[in-house]
């Protein structure tokens, strides 16, 4: 079983202090290259990751930590997941500015973008050996000898992935001192307004449209963030109108010139989104499929928890309603991301949130979901990667 | 009005008649099934207004049959189970037969196959070994298709040993006594040509069979991906063995009476009591005659489980009705194999599920 290291360097690697200036300067030429090489820019998610990385973006989000004595953590073992390529850099360039050694497994199915970043990544090898000898990039068999006997001697761990994914990793030991951190399946809903979609102007709901394909369709609904299940709230009276409005003006912009194109899905996952609406109707937890074009509908009656583990995504939204965020309270389980929202005012919102002590991990707005926090499923990642002293 | 349909020969309704039929007997199945199968009454509860086209007739995904045992008759009422892993997965599909949709099939296949081969019983000769259908229990999908086919052929001669060489001396014997009449042989696309057609070829033996029917299926996945045409495989079959006629055909374990024979032109014809239709991945639309899309195909035979309806995973087109050269009518089309598996991405990441259980 070999272990093949995607961006090589001679260099060992050090620990560095926090915000160390190279490892600053490895985000710039990062940010810098994924914003200009054009096989980069082909992938809205590497641009995304391009923005994030820009120095004034890396600042803001140190200078809160700078008054806090962060050391590193030390050698830190990363599994990437396979849903979103692009993921493992948001956690490991954190661990990285924490001064953190890091190895990064990519999944066996990172596909287009990944392989595109890893390029790039290569291309900073020579310019940058001490940062790139932090962040080295592995391609391996799972249960290779040399990651087993990396893991005894880790002192963190981080896993993405399935349930089950994250139980199998988890069965190689790591020291006893050793931090783990897990990041495993969670499901993610939207909740949008019916009085407030009813109200909106045409151009208002065009851009609602635009930022809820683009929280949900990208990466074929994959991504933990995506919404799952669209939650309907307010008036029960307008409801069935406010759905009437807003899906169509979904399919217009996915037929827009604008739109069209931008979020396609394979023959095969159209048709595996169907036949899992069609199960899951079956199986007596959803109702009323309705194809539409790129996406499909169906009614749920609660944010079932088996909508975890059934719903495969590919453009499938479950529908429900509530009459108040209140209503969610008793529906809600340690598996539930992020809540996406719109036409909700967001104090009434982070009011609500104050009150859910299971479940909703973020509340952001429709077109942020799948922006990258430094803590992620309630996990202070910047903390989590270092040792704070005292 | 099935049984209509089944005193004509399959290829001999024309599509007005056939509509009419189609679109009575799919009705009545329609309803029989929200009434009989409470899944299927789950999916599609909303009273059925009267068809006025097939393409009103609501159709499963093909692999809910894996997902879930869906019948419409009561559990002793089961004579039957046909399965199949297919190639999604190892959860078969299982189809539940009661013994009257058991005797239509039958019935049916005999009725599609004679136009064919005619109605004698010939000698027949398989491109399979003798175990395929040795424990009856469990159908597969090979031995329930051979099982099937075998009641059309006497003197059955299993071509290949348990290990898939050539039985030559079988083969040797069958030639020699059947050779110069009319043979029927059968196999499953991939087995004829790996195990038949070009082990015969390595070993170079051939036969010269005077008047040979081949019906085979199965699927082109394999061969595309050696580049074999069908028009490759009938000239090389041909090569091996002499005058034959072949006929690929196309169904599914999941849909009785469904069985779609290529005829003389390569192209492959409804029978009377089924029909196809293309729709747009997607927005799952009926699109016009040519366009490629993915295969709904229709029978009027499954009614002890809700299959009358199905959309496959099959990509083709219809190449028209009622006008093909071969003089059948009845709707004629291509498959053009399955749609793209991609990656199950989802969530299940970092974990191969090949690798599952250490």
């Amino acid at each position: 079983m070999t272990v093949q290291v995607i961006n090589p360097v001679t260099t060992k690697g050090q620990l560095a202090p926090f915000a160390d200036s190279k490892a600053l300067a490895y985000c710039k030429a990062l940010s810098q290259a994924l914003l200009t090489e054009p096989p980069a820019r082909e992938h809205s998610d590497l641009m995304a990751l391009g923005f994030w990385l820009r120095p004034a973006n890396i600042e803001r989000m140190l200078t809160p930590y700078k008054e806090l004595k962060l050391r590193p953590l030390g050698h830190v073992f990363h599994a990437a997941p396979g849903n979103v390529d692009s993921l493992f850099v948001y956690s490991g360039i954190l661990s990285v500015l924490c001064g953190n050694l890091n190895t990064i497994r990519l999944s066996d199915r990172a596909g287009g973008s990944a392989q595109v970043l890893c390029e790039v990544v290569q291309g900073l090898t020579a310019e940058h050996p001490e940062v790139s000898a932090r962040f080295q990039i592995i391609r391996s068999p799972r249960d290779a000898c040399e990651l087993i006997q990396l893991q005894q001697q880790v002192d963190g761990r981080v896993l993405w992935g399935s349930d089950e994914g994250i139980q199998a990793l988890r069965q190689r030991t790591i020291p006893a001192h050793a931090r783990e951190l897990t990041f495993a399946n969670k499901l993610s809903f939207a909740v949008i307004d019916i009085d407030a979609v009813l109200q909106a102007t045409p151009k208002e709901l065009e851009q609602l449209a635009s930022k809820f394909a683009r929280d949900n369709l990208t990466f074929a609904q994959q991504a933990c963030s995506s919404a799952k299940v669209v939650i309907w709230h307010g008036n029960l009276f307008n409801k069935e109108k406010a759905q009437d409005v807003f899906w169509l003006a979904l399919s217009a912009f996915l037929t827009s010139e604008q739109g069209q194109g931008k979020y396609p899905l394979t023959e095969s996952e159209h048709y595996r989104a169907l036949n899992n609406a069609q199960d899951m109707v079956m199986s007596g937890l959803a109702s009323q499929v309705k194809t539409c074009g790129g996406y499909i509908r169906m009614a749920v009656d609660s944010l079932h928890h088996a909508l975890l583990g059934e719903h495969q995504g590919c453009g499938l939204f479950a529908e429900l309603h509530t009459d108040k965020l209140n209503d969610l309270h008793s529906q809600l389980t340690p598996q539930h991301q992020t809540m996406s929202y719109w036409g909700l005012i967001e104090n009434d919102v982070m009011d609500w949130l104050a009150t859910c002590l299971v479940g909703v991990d973020r509340a952001v707005p429709i077109g942020n979901a799948l922006d990258f926090n430094e803590v992620w499923d309630g996990v202070d990642l910047i903390r989590a990667f270092s040792r704070v002293v005292v | 009005m099935i049984t209509d349909l089944l005193e004509a020969s399959p290829y001999s309704v024309a599509s007005a008649d056939k509509k009419r039929l189609l679109l009575r007997g799919l009705q009545e199945l329609t309803v029989y099934h929200q009434q009989n199968c409470l899944a299927y009454h789950q999916l599609f509860n909303e009273p059925v207004e009267p068809f006025t086209d097939i393409s009103a007739v609501p159709f499963l995904t093909v692999p809910l049959f894996k997902q879930r045992p869906l019948k419409s008759i009561p559990v002793e009422q089961v004579f039957k189970v046909l399965t199949s892993s297919g190639t999604t997965g190892t959860v078969p599909s299982r189809i539940y037969l009661d013994a009257d949709t058991a005797k239509l099939q039958s019935r049916v296949l005999v009725k599609i196959m004679q136009e064919w081969l005619g109605k004698q019983r010939l000698p027949m000769l398989i491109w399979d070994s003798p175990s395929v259908i040795k424990s009856r229990d469990s159908f597969t999908a090979r031995g329930a298709g051979i099982q099937g086919l075998s009641f059309l052929g006497r003197h059955h001669t299993y071509a290949l040993n348990d290990d898939m060489s050539l039985n030559i001396e079988a083969i040797n014997t069958f030639f020699e006594r059947f050779g110069s009449g009319p043979v029927f042989m059968f196999g499953f696309t991939f087995m004829v040509w790996k195990f038949g057609v070009q082990a015969l070829k390595e070993q170079g033996l051939k036969f010269d069979f005077q008047n040979a029917v081949l019906i085979h299926s199965g699927g082109w996945k394999k061969l595309e991906d050696e580049a074999v045409t069908a028009e490759t495989f009938n000239s090389k079959t041909e090569d091996q063995l002499g005058h034959v006629r072949v006929h690929n055909f196309y169904g599914m374990v999941e849909q009785v009476g469904s069985i779609f024979v290529a005829c003389e032109e390569g192209h492959l014809h409804c029978p009377s009591y089924a029909d196809v239709l293309v729709r747009e991945p997607g927005n799952w639309q009926v699109v016009p005659e040519g366009n490629v899309g993915v295969l709904q195909v229709l029978s009027l035979l499954p009614k002890s489980y809700p299959g009358h309806s199905l959309l496959t995973e099959d990509r083709g087109r219809i190449l028209g009705e009622d006008n093909c050269n071969c003089g059948r009518k009845g709707k004629y089309f291509e498959v053009l194999g399955r749609m793209e598996k991609v990656e199950a991405r989802g969530c299940s990441d970092t974990f191969e599920r090949t690798g599952a259980g250490q």
